[in-house]
């Protein structure tokens, strides 16, 4: 405490007149061309008082353009971006987690393979801590990968991955990925992707699921889990049935210190009167999201 | 420096800034590493993960810019002030060299500059090598019909009383409890250290027959041979390479163990195959490689013929050690890796069907539980999928003693389970000493 007391002293010292006394001190007189004036002061003293961040997190290993199927080691952010600043409130500790590098684009060729449909088996399905669903690890030709499992996968099925679209629809069975226009109308489907070879960013989470409403000449209508409707090329992959882990929302968190463990700091606990966010609330449903005409395809084009 | 004189106080100051951009960075009177200088940045938009570089940086690749022209006038970089100054331009210096050539800091030669680069794939099993199918696919990969069970020329050994297996049994379960409970004056010995005294046990024991059949003496075992077998099957080029378990050889081979009927009877099976996934999944592929053949010792060697091969899961963590389907399917491997070199050695590199199949055994324990397997070969013709197989018999799963307690568990005063070797198995233990004695009794 007082090796503490005496930093802050000379801290209080340094940063309000201290310089000014002691430059001439501190430096002789003549050119010192790697201490310029004004800012040599901030910088000598910064291993003393400075509030240089100090960076704990290396934000560079999901920087990894190689896939693999081994656990990857993360590093805690506690909410904090590049700068050091909370970017988002509420994180922070929690049990360690490890990232498995999920392959969200279901229809990705092996190397060198051509663009048929290829069958891959289920190895394992498993809890992933970066994540409400379940994954699966599946192999097929010379190549393993961690997918999102759908609810009734199971160790040793064969799911299909088929990138045709005919003139019949398909009676596909879960846990297959097909693009939206191969499938009937009123299939229950997850993740989907918006953009035809983007990879699956919609309905990813535990338990859910949305339904393909219509297909319209060239496109597809899906309804989302939120209930808003969203237009999507034909050609876009989606996996047939519902995410797993259906009993996410059931869980009993139990006490606070669990929130804990899964790395969720408390709320503040100042009041708040209620305001208009409390309530009922009577909106009508968001327009429906096309990604059909954006600008990056009229680029392709 | 004139700060000498200027005051303690200064002094200190001028260090600690020369301290902390030298060598180590010095942040609140915390002493930290010097580590990865920090990523100052906000990451790339699309991050470098699953999907490969992001299109931009793609595009950019494809299409250089033009080299920007010299304009009149020079950029004014920070560089001759050492260090930043806001509003002048990041100097750009060439890459440092350091003008000798340092190895731990040089990268090597690419994968295609180097002499052995080849454009065809090699699939190589080495010791690290988990099978996603085991046994299976071990078998494809070998063309090998699987048989459960000890063959019948180990059976004889194992059931013949006049071998005086009997007396051994309570010698094994001494060895046992050597291993496990009397070996370290700790309280329990940790597989690392069990599973190899385990082994040397069980082998001493078998050496002790030497007095009884002479022909026992005439065995070496050696530990960290290398072996390389190369072959070919349906267009796939494959390897068993590197290290090899613990190897005991003798001056005469085995004689067959299944009769000629049995062999030619195995041109009716079918290889099992699994489809979505290809046989060589999880095979390390590799460019750079020598095609070679080669058992691991030198002509002339007087122990010439691979005899049993050892395999032991000592590793402590679980996660480390191989389950028992995986290191099944790894003793096939290096099993049949043996006996290939040692054919190809004998009999020539052409693919044909042996007159004299090579039989060689292999053992593996993770120190309680044991596998055991006699693989002979009966072909070098591994291409197609038809025709002679080899042969292969598999006893999986023996345990040799179901629990050691190292120490007694007392629960309120009463012992419940004391001390010692529990469930002692001695079946297992014969098969083990079968297979030592097989080829010569």
């Amino acid at each position: 405490m007082a090796a503490l007391g005496l930093c802050r002293a000379f801290g209080a010292l340094l940063l309000s007149a201290g310089p000014r006394r002691a430059r001439p001190l501190a430096l002789p007189p003549g050119p010192q061309p790697w201490l310029p004036g004004p800012l040599s002061a901030p910088a000598a003293c910064r291993g003393l008082s400075g509030s240089a961040p100090r960076c704990t997190t290396d934000p560079l290993w999901k920087c990894r353009t190689k896939y693999t199927v081994r656990p990857v080691g993360m590093k805690k952010t506690g909410g904090r971006d590049h700068t050091g600043r909370v970017r988002v409130r509420g994180i922070g500790g929690g049990h360690k987690r490890r990232y498995r590098m999920i392959d969200f684009q279901r229809l990705r060729y092996e190397e060198g393979a051509p663009a048929e449909p290829f069958a891959e088996k289920v190895i394992s399905v498993r809890y992933d801590p970066c994540r409400s669903a379940d994954i699966a690890l599946v192999a097929g030709g010379n190549r393993k990968r961690w997918i999102i499992a759908t609810e009734n996968m199971q160790p040793g099925s064969t799911i299909t991955n088929s990138p045709h679209i005919s003139r019949m629809a398909v009676s596909a069975s879960e846990g297959d990925a097909y693009p939206l226009g191969a499938l009937p109308v009123g299939t229950l489907i997850c993740n989907l992707e918006s953009h035809p070879g983007k990879g699956a960013q919609y309905i990813r989470a535990a338990g859910t699921c949305g339904v393909l409403l219509r297909k319209v000449n060239g496109t597809a209508i899906v309804q989302l889990p939120s209930k808003r409707h969203m237009q999507v090329l034909e050609t876009c992959v989606a996996t047939v049935g519902r995410v797993s882990n259906v009993d996410h929302n059931k869980r009993v968190i139990g006490k606070a210190g669990r929130n804990r463990w899964l790395g969720k700091r408390p709320h503040t606990g100042l009041w708040h009167r209620k305001g208009g966010w409390a309530g009922r609330k009577i909106k009508p449903l968001p327009p429906m999201k096309s990604y059909v005409n954006l600008p990056r395809v009229k680029a392709v084009e | 420096m004139a700060a000498m004189a200027a005051g303690p106080k200064a002094l200190r100051r001028a260090g600690v800034a020369a301290a902390a951009v030298a060598t180590r960075g010095l942040t609140r009177g915390i002493v930290t590493r010097a580590g990865r200088p920090r990523h100052r940045a906000p990451l790339p938009r699309t991050p470098w993960t699953v999907r490969g570089p992001p299109p931009e940086v793609l595009a950019e690749m494809a299409e250089p810019r033009p080299v920007r022209e010299q304009v009149e006038l020079d950029t004014v970089t920070y560089a001759e002030r050492l260090h930043y100054v806001p509003g002048l331009a990041r100097p750009r210096f060439p890459p440092w060299e350091r003008g000798w050539r340092d190895p731990w800091h040089s990268p090597g030669p690419r994968y295609e500059e180097m002499p052995l680069y080849k454009e065809r794939g090699c699939y190589i099993c080495h010791q690290g090598v988990r099978m996603l199918e085991g046994v299976r696919q071990a078998q494809w990969l070998t063309k090998t019909k699987l048989v459960e069970g000890l063959p019948p020329a180990v059976q004889t050994i194992m059931d013949n009383p006049a071998l005086g297996l009997q007396e051994l049994e309570e010698r094994a379960k001494h060895m046992v409890s050597h291993a496990r409970l009397w070996d370290t004056a700790e309280a329990a010995p940790r597989r690392e250290r069990y599973c190899p005294m385990l082994f040397e046990n069980l082998i001493h024991i078998c050496r002790l027959m030497a007095g009884k059949y002479p022909a026992l003496s005439k065995r070496m075992l050696a530990r960290n041979c290398r072996i390389a077998a190369t072959w070919e099957r349906e267009s796939i080029l494959l390897q068993v390479r590197g290290l090899s378990g613990i190897l005991m050889n003798s001056m005469s081979p085995i004689a067959p163990v299944a009769s000629k009927e049995e062999i030619l009877a195995t041109k009716e099976h079918i290889l099992e195959t699994f489809y979505p996934i290809a046989p060589t999944i999880d095979l390390q592929e590799v460019n750079v490689y020598r095609e070679l053949n080669d058992t691991g010792f030198r002509d002339g060697y007087p122990y010439s013929h691979p005899h049993t091969l050892f395999f032991l899961e000592s590793a402590n963590v679980r996660t480390d050690r191989f389950r028992p389907e995986q290191l099944r399917a790894k003793m096939l491997m290096f099993a049949f890796g043996n006996a290939l070199a040692k054919a190809r050695a004998l009999h020539g590199n052409d693919p044909k069907v042996l007159e004299q199949p090579i039989v060689v055994q292999s053992i593996g324990t993770d120190g309680q539980l044991f596998q055991f397997m006699v693989f002979q070969l009966n072909t070098t013709d591994l291409v197609s999928n038809d025709g002679v197989k080899n042969l292969v018999w598999i006893d999986s799963d023996q345990n040799l003693y179901e629990r050691a307690q190292c120490v007694p568990e007392v629960k309120k005063g009463v012992v419940t389970k004391p001390a010692g070797i529990s469930g002692f198995q001695p079946d297992t233990f014969k098969k083990f000493l079968a297979l030592y004695l097989h080829g010569t009794v």
